[in-house]
């Protein structure tokens, strides 16, 4: 029933036997996906009222640590994340026609785009370690005057942090799909992991659309 | 290349459900949209406008969040079920900010005052003036000041005798400082170095660096009382360490004369100290 490897590509997988289609399957999935997605808003939504906690009672304290950000590079990361979403997009597609090629090359694309994200948080983050912009107690940078700025930062690291490493994650997980899809493991008839791969990653999108204005510009 | 199972009894939902593909002309509108939107939201925080800054960023960043979940997530071409499942988060979330700051912004005079939030003040603090005169040198009134803050802020770790043995000690590794006895202390036993390693921190031991410099003194002077201290003295060099200049009345400005202003409140309750424009905050201990 498999081919010569022992991987069974697109065509010749059979849908789990108790859903009554490949089609029941992939919906169940679909919606499965969702509900993990509900999951991850409430877990990243217990540190944005952090965030708000802070900033409706310290605004004046996160106005002034925010400077310390630089807009730029949280600006470059956005479009760099909208790209990646947008290669994801045509992977997920691509997996739909079955070209096996452009699967494969979207989302080395995208890989490629998260590598780009981790690079310039990496550049962030050495800056403010060398600076002793640290979070909490390791803060010592002597030239912000604000009496709890450290935790204003303690919600950056935080929050970009657990972001990251949602990217991360995600990006492992794409390195195991190019593996399938150069297998042939991706058509029409079965796209599930792409489809729910890309729902993840849109996701990760999702939050840092709110995390840049929010860290990095409103003031 | 089949499309897909093609029979209706998938779920009973009415209709037959294709899989709707993502076209590239439209991947790239979408990708067009949001990098405009992303223009927008830092060209509009470039401008001054108030409050509404934080408006137009929030409803950008929702309108980007929207096409992304519609279109590149599908949820347009979706089971509407999907979309209810995903709106249902947000309406938690809106619950929990809601019910986080129905709590925060009506406990009594704690945080708000006259309708409007206790302003933050911690950059310029507020001046007080100390009660003790040079708090450096042990007094009883100082001991006694210290022995009241110990029994507050220190016993939970240190235990009600200082010997490192309270409550929460049972979770530390090191154990925190047992005051009774003359060996393990890091930074060593003298009023200064006391004072140093309460204002800086050392290791478990968080930083109270941000109490009024009475209050740590206080602590300083009662702690060597709780064990065999007394020959452990300052030198004037010691004492320029911590930013105190002995032959100054005041310290030459080494003790802390700005802090913050609940602090202030705090103290003006509890009459420690006169604190200008600050009124006693009811509601707290």
């Amino acid at each position: 029933m498999s081919s010569s490897q022992g991987v069974v590509t697109s065509a010749e997988r059979h849908h789990a036997h108790h859903f009554e289609s490949g089609l029941a399957e992939f919906e169940a999935c679909k919606q499965a996906m969702w509900i993990f997605l509900v999951t991850e808003v409430l877990f990243f939504s217990g540190m944005f009222v952090l965030y708000a906690v802070l900033r409706v009672f310290y605004p004046q304290m996160m106005h002034d640590a925010h400077h310390l950000l630089d807009w730029k590079m949280g600006a470059l990361n956005t479009v760099i994340l909208i790209c990646s979403s947008l290669t994801m997009a045509l992977a997920v597609s691509a997996a739909q026609k079955g070209e096996k090629d452009n699967i494969v090359k979207y989302i080395w694309l995208t890989f490629f785009f998260s590598c780009g994200f981790l690079i310039v948080k990496f550049f962030e983050y050495s800056h403010k370690i060398h600076e002793g912009i640290l979070p909490g107690a390791m803060w010592h940078f002597e030239e912000l005057k604000a009496a709890k700025a450290p935790l204003f930062f303690s919600v950056y690291f935080v929050m970009t942090g657990i972001h990251g490493l949602h990217v991360i994650i995600g990006m492992g997980v794409m390195l195991w799909l190019i593996k399938r899809a150069k297998r042939n493991e991706f058509g029409p008839e079965y796209f599930t992991p792409v489809e729910m791969t890309g729902l993840y990653w849109h996701f990760v999108d999702l939050v840092w659309i709110y995390l840049f204005p929010l860290l990095y510009l409103v003031s | 290349m089949s499309n897909h199972n093609n029979n209706n009894s998938h779920h009973g939902k009415g209709g037959h459900h294709e899989h709707h593909i993502l076209s590239t002309p439209m991947a790239l509108k979408v990708w067009g949209a949001l990098i405009c939107l992303t223009f927008i939201t830092v060209a509009v925080a470039q401008v001054d406008l108030g409050a509404l800054n934080f408006t137009v960023a929030m409803l950008v960043a929702t309108i980007k969040a929207s096409i992304v979940c519609i279109f590149f997530m599908g949820l347009k071409y979706d089971h509407k079920e999907n979309t209810v499942i995903f709106t249902t988060s947000v309406i938690f979330v809106a619950i929990f900010m809601i019910l986080t700051f129905g709590d925060l912004l009506t406990r009594g005079d704690v945080y708000v005052k006259d309708g409007k939030i206790i302003p933050d003040t911690f950059t310029s603090g507020a001046v007080v003036k100390s009660k003790f005169n040079k708090p450096w040198v042990s007094t009883p009134e100082l001991i006694a000041h210290g022995k009241e803050q110990f029994q507050t802020q220190c016993v939970t770790c240190h235990g009600a005798e200082g010997k490192g043995n309270g409550v929460a000690a049972a979770g530390l590794n090191p154990k925190p400082r047992n005051f009774t006895v003359t060996d393990g202390w890091k930074q060593g036993r003298k009023p200064s170095q006391i004072f140093n390693t309460l204002t800086k921190g050392l290791g478990g031991m968080p930083s109270f660096g941000s109490a009024p410099s009475d209050d740590r003194w206080g602590l300083v002077h009662y702690v060597r009382t709780l064990g065999a201290h007394a020959s452990e003295t300052d030198t004037p060099a010691d004492l320029q360490k911590v930013g105190i200049d002995p032959t100054k009345e005041d310290g030459g400005g080494g003790g802390e004369k700005v802090i913050p202003v609940d602090l202030a409140i705090d103290q003006m309750a509890s009459g420690a100290a006169e604190a200008p424009a600050a009124k006693p905050v009811k509601g707290k201990k």
